[in-house]
């Protein structure tokens, strides 16, 4: 492989991974944020009645 | 003040939490998206395939299409928008959690960027000079950056209050901005390995074969849409990390209060925690006003 080859791959390569677990962050704290219950405030409201 | 929280103050709280992102929000991000990865692929092929090598580099001076667009990314686009960010957040009169969330979310991508400006700067000067490193100046004084951008994200994760937190950032951010003029004239102050501007040099005059201009200039393109698109998704993941943790403050106040009875104190607490806008992203956060 030479520098080039190498620069290009590991420049790109890098970038890609990091996007990807940018997106995948995203993603997961979407699903975390969308699957919580409505409030924890509303949830001491339910036990409290 | 009441002993418990009313229906209302829930269903007001529930109705403030982060909202999921506009038709607009997702467009744009997914064009920005779309954007970076055609021309990126656009500027590998020109780079590597179409353009012709340098008479005294040769096949080397392919590198120039990847290095300095990301050099630019991490030096004067990803710092010049965490210093701007973290100066209006200072200025009393901007002061936004908007700002805050925009230098931190710049800092972080920026880091990745300054990173590989190090790594692919390396690669480069092995065959060119004959050695990985060497305490050049321009070489050591973007070391310098990259310790400095780890520096303000490991003091980001230093507990506190959102303000205070935000304010040692802004300072941090822009005591280590010092350092980009120093990087940028770094090769004019000293003798250094690191050639001159080619292209933005003294005379604007590019030394430069036209595809080849054209060709990195199409990278300097690609590499700003890619970091466009890392900054918008990384906006989101601060958005709703904050959210999220605003939410796990609220839970610990509740419990802490609710053993001794002053359920109400905890909720008028969490109200000034988990306070936000997302301006950037069209999101809306638990209740805070610009």
């Amino acid at each position: 492989m030479s520098y080039v080859d190498a620069g290009y791959a590991v420049a790109l390569g890098s970038l890609a991974a990091y996007a990807a677990l940018l997106w995948f962050r995203r993603w997961r704290l979407e699903q975390i944020a969308s699957a919580a219950p409505l409030d924890s405030t509303l949830r001491s409201e339910e036990s409290n009645t | 003040m009441a002993a418990n929280p009313t229906t209302a103050e829930a269903v007001t709280k529930t109705a403030n939490r982060v909202q999921p992102l506009g038709r607009r929000t997702k467009l744009t991000t997914r064009l920005v998206g779309l954007g970076a990865i055609s021309s990126l692929v656009a500027t590998v092929w020109l780079g590597l395939w179409v353009t012709p090598p340098d008479l005294v580099m040769h096949n080397l001076v392919r590198l120039v299409y990847v290095h300095p667009p990301i050099a630019w990314i991490s030096l004067y686009l990803a710092f010049g928008i965490a210093a701007l960010s973290s100066a209006l957040w200072l200025w009393p009169r901007t002061r936004s959690r908007f700002f805050d969330r925009l230098a931190v979310s710049s800092m972080e991508v920026g880091t990745v960027f300054t990173a590989l400006t190090l790594v692919t700067g390396s690669i480069w000067g092995r065959p060119t000079w004959g050695v990985w490193w060497a305490w050049d100046a321009r070489l050591t004084s973007t070391a310098l950056l990259l310790v400095l951008q780890l520096g303000y994200l490991a003091l980001r994760r230093v507990p506190g209050d959102p303000d205070s937190r935000a304010r040692r950032c802004s300072v941090t951010a822009l005591v280590a901005a010092v350092d980009v003029p120093i990087v940028h004239f770094s090769v004019q102050w000293w003798r250094t390995l690191h050639q001159n501007a080619t292209v933005l040099n003294a005379n604007l005059s590019p030394t430069i074969h036209g595809a080849m201009a054209w060709t990195l200039l199409l990278g300097f393109v690609a590499f700003t849409l890619l970091f466009a698109w890392m900054l918008l998704v990384r906006y989101r993941v601060q958005v709703l990390s904050e959210s999220l943790e605003g939410d796990e403050l609220e839970g610990a106040l509740r419990e802490r209060w609710g053993e001794t009875g002053d359920v109400g104190n905890a909720a008028g607490l969490v109200g000034s925690a988990g306070a936000g806008e997302g301006a950037l992203v069209g999101v809306s956060v638990t209740g805070e006003s610009q």
